[in-house]
């Protein structure tokens, strides 16, 4: 056949020979062309955004209802406002009646309050409260005669309305690079603040939720900004290992087992269990993941965070050092039917008060180091499928907290000591050990109806880091005492869109807290059995007991 | 202080990385790094195979995967293309049988 061929091209006129091989030529130069636009292609494609970055989010609107019973105590912020008020009071209205003898005793007396107040930031240690108290006696028993006692109440609020928009950013910056960013905007309907949140005027309830600070910005409402609430750099396959190194504003909020209430995706190798950690920490991780075929999803990582920034130190005015978190995580596994992890965390230089503007107490910053406190947890959480018509989710988590108080107290908390004293009462330092258990199940359904319950106990000198766990009244991880929350999350049939994981879901439900002690999720100050509670001087309000029926509408894409 | 902070952390990495000395890798299994460009499910979905471009090499790897845990990822999109993978196969005849497939640890 070939040579068929040969012998009729060689009859074939000059002209159509020419032609022919012109036609190769174009052929030629056009498969040449593809091939190059092929590898443009390709580069493009490499390039296209949708290759390094990935855009995602959640929106949230949420209803609450919040009632709750209060113990009768002893205002202690307003009683020191009431006595500067009714001595200043007292002194213009002496000089208005041109009373000379009355006006040099109110002045007086407001020269003695100043000087107390004055003094009594002085006072740093143990033994200098000691000394302070003894010495003030008669100041102290007149300060009684302005105490502002505040009865037994059932604060209510019938509806919280609060928006929550979060906006997550993956880009790939280079192989083994990835750069992870999540803002956060949070608010109350009709509100650029806290103080629906905070108790507004009054003595809040609890210490996290005094105020929102760096650890809880973005995670309890305050304004309609934008803030960064995650920002992270993670390196990869290091000395083409599985070991990385991560640094930046941590995803060291809303880790596992909360996932399952909060129907978000496991945490992964990132975050901390939110028994012990839920707080927007600035911070690093170094961590490996070997490949053990008997331990499947095993890793191991050393965390740190910084819980606040004294500045320059060893100057005339600070004294404070820097607080610091460490931690070292071992998961030993992690699959869908079964994830452990063990977790040790230390707190150093634990301040006595957070960096807080327009708060019930002003502007509080810390004044003081009280000591360190040692964590110890140990939990896990499985999937287990197809059992009866869906998947029943479960876990159980506990913790053992331990305090290391230095001689230090703070002054302006009335000479508390870390998990020791009570106001204008120090105790000598001592160790404090504490422990927390939670347990919880969810049963998913085909229908995408999940129902859900958890249980959380703390004893009465448990405490937490976890300021920033999603939880209207306190963080109920934080609880001494009991809470119960049930709730039912109902996603919507629809068909997602924006990414793989998009959902839409209604989610109802309703937490129980029992308090057993004072001080839930505050380390300053001894906790106070709730039924000896009877008018004491208190910072805080003492909440007995605390109902939150919430529902929310929420977005995930 | 330090040094029994240093001890105890020292202590927990020592003994946590002294698992990885309890299996050794194989002489026939080969570990790699790379992204999925593609996978495709078995009609019967009791097994799926991920084609995997070598970091290194730049090469694509089909990966048979067979056990549940990876296949449930798939299925929930948990894993997907585009994803970067751990991965260790064993060389069967002329198969790439999984052993390890994992997304890259971070964060």
């Amino acid at each position: 056949m070939l040579l068929v061929g040969l012998l009729a091209g060689m009859n074939l006129p000059h002209p159509a020979q020419a032609a022919d091989e012109e036609l190769l030529q174009k052929v030629d130069k056009l498969y040449k062309e593809i091939e190059t636009l092929k590898g443009s292609v390709k580069k493009v494609e490499n390039k296209s955004i949708g290759r390094w970055l990935t855009i995602g989010g959640d929106y949230r609107f949420r209803y609450d209802y919040l009632k709750g019973s209060t113990k009768p105590f002893t205002d202690v912020n307003a009683t020191f406002t009431n006595a500067q008020n009714v001595l200043q009071q007292g002194y213009f209205n002496a000089v208005a009646a041109g009373d000379a003898a009355a006006t040099q005793q109110f002045a007086g007396a407001i020269a003695g309050m100043t000087s107390f107040s004055q003094a009594m930031t002085g006072v740093k240690t143990y033994n200098q409260a000691l000394t302070f108290l003894g010495n003030n006696q008669a100041m102290l028993g007149a300060l009684q005669n302005y105490a502002v006692t505040v009865p037994a109440y059932k604060p209510e609020n019938a509806t919280l309305y609060t928006n929550k928009l979060g906006l997550d950013l993956h880009a790939k910056a280079t192989q083994d690079v990835t750069v992870n960013t999540r803002l956060v905007m949070y608010k109350v309907f009709g509100s650029q603040d806290d103080q629906a949140v905070t108790n507004g005027d009054a003595a809040p309830y609890f210490a996290d939720r005094v105020g929102v600070f760096d650890g809880t910005l973005g995670h309890v409402p305050s304004t309609s900004y934008l803030d960064v609430d995650r920002a992270y750099a993670t390196w990869s396959n290091i000395a083409d290992q599985p070991l990385w190194f991560s640094v930046g504003r941590r995803p060291s909020t809303n880790g596992a087992p909360s996932n399952l209430r909060l129907n978000n995706e496991r945490p992964g190798n990132g975050g901390t269990p939110s028994l012990l950690v839920d707080y927007a920490f600035d911070g690093m991780t170094i961590g490996y993941a070997p490949d053990i075929e008997m331990l499947p999803g095993a890793y191991a990582k050393v965390c740190y965070g910084r819980g606040f920034e004294s500045g320059f130190r060893s100057t005339p005015a600070n004294s404070i050092a820097d607080t610091d978190m460490l931690g070292v995580a071992v998961i030993p596994i992690d699959t869908d039917p079964l994830r452990v992890w063990l977790q040790w965390n230390r707190g150093f230089n634990i301040f006595d008060a957070p960096t807080m503007n327009n708060t019930y107490f002003g502007n509080t910053a810390p004044k003081v180091n009280l000591g360190d406190i040692d964590w110890w947890g140990a939990g896990y959480m499985s999937t287990l499928k197809k059992v009866g018509p869906g998947d029943l989710n479960f876990f159980t988590d506990a913790a053992l907290s331990v305090t290391h108080p230095n001689n230090n107290v703070s002054a302006q908390f009335g000479f508390q000591g870390l998990m020791t004293g009570a106001f204008f009462n120090p105790e000598a330092p001592t160790s404090k050990t504490g422990w927390a258990v939670s347990a919880g199940v969810r049963y998913d359904l085909p229908s995408k109806t999940k129902l859900g319950f958890e249980y959380n106990h703390g004893s009465k000198n448990w405490i937490t880091f976890a300021p920033a766990a999603d939880d209207m009244w306190t963080s109920k991880v934080g609880t001494r005492g009991n809470v119960y929350e049930g709730y039912v999350i109902q996603e919507l049939n629809l068909k997602p869109i924006s990414s793989y994981f998009s959902k839409t879901f209604f989610r109802v439900g309703y937490q129980y807290y029992d308090f057993e002690y004072t001080g839930s999720n505050n380390w300053v100050g001894a906790p106070v059995k709730m039924s000896e509670v009877n008018g004491q001087m208190m910072t805080t309000t003492p909440l007995e007991s605390a109902h939150d029926v919430y529902a929310t509408f929420e977005v995930h894409f | 202080m330090k040094k029994i902070l240093s001890l105890v952390v020292l202590t927990a990495l020592l003994a946590f990385t002294s698992l990885t000395v309890v299996t050794n890798a194989s002489a026939e299994d080969v570990k790699m790094i790379g992204v999925i460009s593609k996978i495709e499910m078995a009609k019967d979905g009791k097994s799926a195979t991920a084609t995997l471009k070598d970091n290194k090499t730049g090469e694509s790897v089909p990966i048979l995967i067979t056990d549940d845990l990876t296949l449930d990822k798939f299925k929930d999109k948990r894993i997907v293309e585009g994803d970067e993978i751990r991965c260790k196969f064993e060389k069967v005849n002329d198969k790439n049988n999984s052993k390890i497939f994992k997304k890259t640890a971070g964060c």
